[in-house]
């Protein structure tokens, strides 16, 4: 798909759009054979993922549900789908974009009110059942998330296409502090130049925010993607891009907790509720650097005890198939044996610059990044 | 008092003197006074109410008695201070003889001795709205009757004579009338309408459970009529005699007093119902054992003591020589120790006949004298081993735990209770010998301190009672049971120990089930009925038969508590609703199990539905005189419950389908809008030709799908069933040309079966009718041959139409 944004880009609009139309034809057909439509989606729970050792990413596995209109539920659903076909396809057709929730409130002028959404949940699922029954993604409907706003700072040049036209940029010297803020389809980015040896991904800002003032990105030739929690789409797709056609490793530096756990498996496996796009987001490659458990007792950082949703959360990464491997299973239950966590500031116990100097440097060696 | 007192102290001994002036016959007028409340005329709205009631409750009787379908009109009017009653009825008309007394005489009636269902029991009813009219407003009664065939209709003006309780006529005359028999009464009395909607309720409830009678009523605001929803009457009702198990002491002494009978068990037989023979003799020997008690039967001394009886007796004979007295003396010894057991009375028997053989073999006479004096000899060494005997007898009723030497101490105990009593023929009645058994224990556990519990006890008790013997004497003739209360109370207390089978039933006259029904769905326009009528029960002696409707929804009011009505006897029970046992029993049922709202889970439900409750029995207990409500006698509790719940499991079934059928219809609403507007969508998306979307609507709703087809000019129908179950249909398609060749076919498969079809012409229209099987997932195609501009209308039945999808066009 990423080969699409060579192209121009209304040709990938076009081949989106015909798509919508095919499944609208779909539902065309069922009505004309006097069968009931319906639209059969992959389950999409962490029992139905499974892994793809040929892409080394999860994805989903074979256990279907249906929509169909059968149920009042059904048809709702689907009488929705297909209002929501007929509206991207227009957007398509007018080169238009707009965010999910300008989705969700648009539905509110639609004629028919049984078409109209309850809830934007229910608006960002439908879109996320299209884009599997149609194979296109989001970012080629055109639409985009809310916020967007994850950052990168490093030795990278490159050039972006935007609505009002090309902008080159390096991504250390041509930005102010807070570093290239990362599009909505990062598609639209080509990478020009780079000096960069590997790409550290940092959950938290405060953290990102440490590693630039300490000049961390210049002294080790680092680009610092800020993950701002758990990663939008669009920073797991320019993660997996410098991974893939740069040819960087990627480290993921995050909390100590079962929370930032489940953000490095989303940057790494993949998320459940987007495995059909795993092979598109995720960067199996992608190492764990901490905070670590063992660094918890190691460094003796300061910590909080783990709380009854942690534990349960713990328990249900260890039954997690993306977490049944022996690293993450030895640091599971060593977090469960302590009863601790820790945040990644944590390390400002032993001095501001303790996380640049010693910590950072001595994982990364020891992972052989650095 | 005190004056008295002070007057005692006087030495006056003329106090009860005194106090005799104060005492005289009170009069009939005073005690209705005092007691009109019981009667149900304590205000002028609900004596109007009762008035009513009563006779309307008259007029039915007598109607139904004669086998006439009641016809009743009642008029309420003012007439100056006054309300003006009058109540006409087809019945069969009174005879001149006895209307005076019929409604001039109060507790004069054919109802209070009869044990028959009937409406009006005590006979003081109607007695007691002439009473009242004439006590508050002083105008007498009213009264025409005609009888069948008279020629003429009899007119009474009377009053009650209140220091007499006899009727006072001031006006007696013939006069014409224009119904050909019945009976009219008009009365006026103080009164008022403030209970208008209890009298709406009290007639339009009379019609709902008497569908067989024709009300028409009018009261100064309105005028209503209740037609007759059928003309079958209730079926005739058997007078039963009474039931040994329903009657009281008082009862029972009138009856030992007035019958024909000379013997007990002739009495039983021959005034009561369900006692023939053997429940006779089941009952005398339980009045004997009362009345006599029964005799101890003590084991005699064993063989190597005999000598003992044979030296006793002989001991006791004198002057009648040596061998004669031997040789009886001996027979009497055998015949006693031949017996396992022996009692007093069988004692004298056994020394009867070894006298007879005695004076047969020696020619000497063994005279009365002699056989006493050798009975009491015998007695006293059969009796003296009681000890014994008893000890055997407590060790094998008792647990074995007991230590031995008390169990030795509570026997000797007992025989002493025998041996204190006056009667030395150790007779005693069930009391006495548990008097003995109590007296023995409570001297066990002060000395021995080894108690004897209260089964314990009983078990003695039972088991010395078992091996007593019944005595011969005759029981008391009736005269003399009549003439005793404390026998008379043994005989009652025989009767109901003694099984016996319940009353019999054709006493009663159920509504039964189809015409509660129809009385329901008469006077309330509802969606939904339902009825049951339980078998017969037995409340002391009286057999009684609950039966329970329920109507629900179409026009019954939404809001607030179901209404219940409540009968007895055929007659509505309008006051004190909440001290009903069938007000009770509704509030005790969980009613949302029925599909009822009910707040709180308990109490009175809610929503549009109306509860009836009829109780008919010979005697329906009411908490009172004015007969407003039925007493909480258990076994009538559990008979309306189990008729409420049987009438509302078919409400509770009726409401899940149409809830499923609403839920259906809702579905099939909804989806039936949506689909036109997806398919519209798609048509624009895809930009093709519109869509029809019936077919995929019949399949979702499983429906039996029925879609007309033109082409070649033929005319069909293809009828698709996506149910889950086979359709048997009946297709007519109204055609305004004649079809040619009609044709049927199956689709696919053997999955339809149709008969030929027919054609039926009728004013320019053809009817063409085919009756199809379709099973399940099968098809069928009708067809008949037809010009292209034919027009036709299909209309399909044997499907609910929530469940059939016509595309007719």
């Amino acid at each position: 798909m990423s080969t699409d944004t060579d192209a121009d880009p209304t040709d990938g609009d076009e081949i989106a759009r015909e798509k919508l139309i095919d499944l609208a034809a779909e539902f065309y057909d069922q009505f004309a054979d006097g069968e009931v439509p319906k639209m059969r989606v992959p389950t999409r729970t962490k029992s139905n993922i499974e892994y793809d050792e040929e892409e080394g990413v999860w994805v989903y596995g074979d256990r279907h549900s249906t929509r169909s209109a059968n149920s009042v539920n059904g048809a709702q659903k689907l009488l929705k789908a297909v209002y929501v076909i007929d509206f991207l396809q227009n957007q398509l057709e007018e080169e238009r974009s707009s965010t999910l929730r300008e989705l969700y409130y648009l539905s509110e002028s639609w004629d028919l009110e049984a078409a109209q959404f309850n809830g934007q949940d229910e608006s960002n699922q439908l879109i996320e059942d299209l884009e599997i029954v149609s194979d296109v993604t989001r970012e080629d409907f055109h639409m985009r998330p809310e916020e967007s706003g994850a950052t990168v700072m490093g030795p990278l040049h490159i050039r972006e296409q935007t609505r009002r036209g090309e902008r080159e940029i390096h991504c250390q010297e041509d930005v102010g502090e807070g570093g290239y803020q990362i599009p909505n389809n990062p598609d639209t980015i080509e990478f020009l130049d780079h000096d960069a040896a590997f790409v550290l991904c940092v959950e938290t800002g405060g953290m990102r925010d440490r590693l630039v003032e300490n000049g961390f990105d210049e002294d080790h030739d680092a680009l610092v993607v800020h993950l701002k929690g758990q990663p939008a789409r669009a920073t797991r797709r320019i993660v997996k891009r410098l991974h893939d056609e740069l040819d960087l490793s990627v480290v993921v530096f995050t909390d100590g907790d079962p929370w930032s756990y489940r953000i490095y498996g989303s940057v790494a496996y993949g998320s459940i509720k987007s495995a059909h796009l795993s092979e598109y987001l995720a960067t199996p490659e992608a190492e764990f650097v901490g905070i670590q458990p063992s660094d918890i007792v190691e460094y003796d950082l300061p910590t909080d005890p783990l709380s009854d949703s942690d534990i349960n959360a713990l328990e249900s990464e260890l039954e997690d198939p993306r977490f049944q491997t022996d690293y993450w299973e030895e640091q599971i239950e060593l977090q469960l044996d302590i009863g601790k966590k820790a945040e990644q500031q944590a390390l400002a116990s032993r001095g501001l610059d303790f996380v640049t100097d010693s910590y950072l440097p001595e994982r990364l060696g020891e992972m052989g990044v650095l | 008092m005190t004056s008295y007192q002070s007057e005692l102290g006087g030495g006056g001994g003329d106090v009860a003197e005194e106090l005799a002036k104060g005492q005289r016959a009170i009069s009939i007028a005073e005690f209705f006074e005092k007691n009109k409340h019981m009667l149900g005329f304590d205000s002028g709205a609900r004596a109007l109410v009762t008035a009513v009631k009563e006779a309307v409750d008259n007029a039915l009787d007598a109607t139904e008695e004669a086998g006439i379908l009641p016809d009743i009109y009642v008029e309420i009017e003012e007439a100056g201070d006054y309300y003006r009653l009058v109540v006409e009825d087809n019945g069969p008309g009174i005879t001149r003889e006895q209307i005076p007394r019929v409604f001039g005489k109060l507790l004069y009636g054919s109802r209070f001795h009869a044990r028959e269902q009937s409406r009006g029991q005590q006979g003081i009813g109607i007695s007691a709205a002439v009473l009242y009219s004439q006590l508050t407003s002083g105008k007498p009664a009213k009264i025409t009757s005609r009888t069948q065939g008279g020629t003429e209709a009899e007119y009474f003006e009377l009053i009650v004579d209140t220091d007499e309780n006899e009727p006072e006529i001031s006006e007696e005359s013939t006069t014409t009338w224009d119904r050909t028999h019945g009976t009219r009464i008009e009365l006026e009395m103080e009164a008022n309408m403030r209970a208008r909607q209890q009298l709406h309720d009290y007639i339009k409830h009379t019609a709902v459970v008497n569908p067989h009678a024709r009300i028409e009523f009018r009261e100064p605001k309105e005028h209503l009529k209740y037609e007759r929803a059928t003309d079958q009457l209730p079926s005739e009702t058997e007078e039963i005699r009474p039931h040994p198990h329903g009657v009281e002491l008082g009862t029972l002494i009138k009856m030992l007093e007035a019958t024909d009978s000379y013997s007990a068990s002739g009495f039983l037989q021959s005034e009561f119902t369900r006692v023939g023979q053997k429940t006779a003799d089941s009952v005398v020997a339980a009045f004997r054992d009362r009345h006599f008690g029964r005799e101890m039967a003590w084991t005699p001394p064993q063989p190597h003591e005999d000598a003992a009886v044979a030296a006793a007796v002989t001991e006791a004979v004198n002057g009648k020589g040596p061998d004669a007295t031997d040789g009886f003396a001996e027979e009497v010894a055998d015949a006693v120790a031949a017996r396992e057991r022996i009692a007093h009375h069988e004692l004298i028997e056994v020394v009867g006949e070894a006298a007879e053989r005695a004076t047969e073999e020696y020619g000497v006479t063994f005279g009365a004298t002699v056989r006493e004096n050798a009975v009491a000899a015998a007695w006293g060494e059969v009796s003296a081993a009681r000890e014994a005997d008893l000890y055997r007898l407590v060790d094998d009723a008792t647990t074995s735990r007991k230590d031995d030497a008390a169990v030795e101490a509570f026997a000797r105990r007992v025989a002493t209770g025998f041996a204190n009593d006056e009667d030395d023929r150790d007779r005693v009645t069930r009391d006495d010998l548990a008097s003995y058994v109590d007296r023995a224990a409570d001297r066990t556990k002060e000395r021995e301190d080894v108690s004897f519990g209260d089964t314990a006890r009983e078990k003695v008790v039972e088991a010395v009672w078992e091996v007593c013997r019944t005595v011969p004497d005759d029981v008391p003739k009736v005269r003399e049971v009549a003439g005793d209360r404390d026998v008379a109370s043994e005989l009652l207390e025989a009767m109901r120990e003694t099984d016996i089978l319940a009353p019999p039933t054709d006493c009663l006259a159920p509504i039964t089930e189809d015409l509660v029904e129809a009385g329901l769905r008469k006077e309330y326009d509802a969606d939904f009925y339902a009825a049951a009528t339980r078998a017969a029960e037995v409340h002391g002696g009286d057999p009684f038969i609950i039966e329970a409707g329920i109507a629900y929804g179409g026009n019954l009011v939404d809001e607030g508590s179901t209404d219940v009505l409540r009968f007895a006897n055929r007659v509505p029970l309008v006051y004190q609703r909440g001290a009903c046992a069938t007000t009770d029993v509704v509030k005790s049922i969980n009613w949302r199990n029925y599909g009822l709202d009910q707040p709180g889970g308990s109490g009175m439900p809610n929503g549009p539905a109306v509860l009836m409750i009829h109780v008919a029995s010979t005697n329906v207990p009411f908490t009172s005189e004015s007969k407003d409500a039925v007493a909480n006698v258990p076994e009538i509790e559990d008979e309306i419950e189990l008729a409420l719940r049987e009438a509302a499991r078919e409400l509770k079934q009726y409401l899940n389908k149409r809830r499923s059928l609403e839920k259906r219809r809702r579905k099939q609403d909804v989806i039936a809008d949506i689909l036109p507007r997806m398919a519209e969508k798609l048509s624009e998306v895809t930009d093709r030709e519109d869509l029809d979307v019936e077919d995929s609507l019949a399949r979702i709703m499983n429906n039996v799908l029925v879609e007309r087809r033109r082409e070649n000019g033929r005319m069909g129908l293809v009828v698709q069933n996506h149910s889950d179950a086979g359709a048997d249909l009946e297709v007519t398609d109204i055609v305004d040309a004649e079809p040619g060749d009609v044709t049927t076919r199956t689709g696919d498969g053997e999955t339809a079966a149709i008969d030929d079809a027919t054609v039926v012409e009728m004013d320019g229209e053809w009817f063409v009718k085919w009756s199809p099987r379709v099973e399940s997932g099968g098809s069928a195609v009708l067809e008949y041959e037809a010009d292209g501009g034919t027009t036709a209308d299909v209309q399909v039945e044997g499907v609910e139409d929530a469940k059939t999808t016509i595309n007719d066009s």
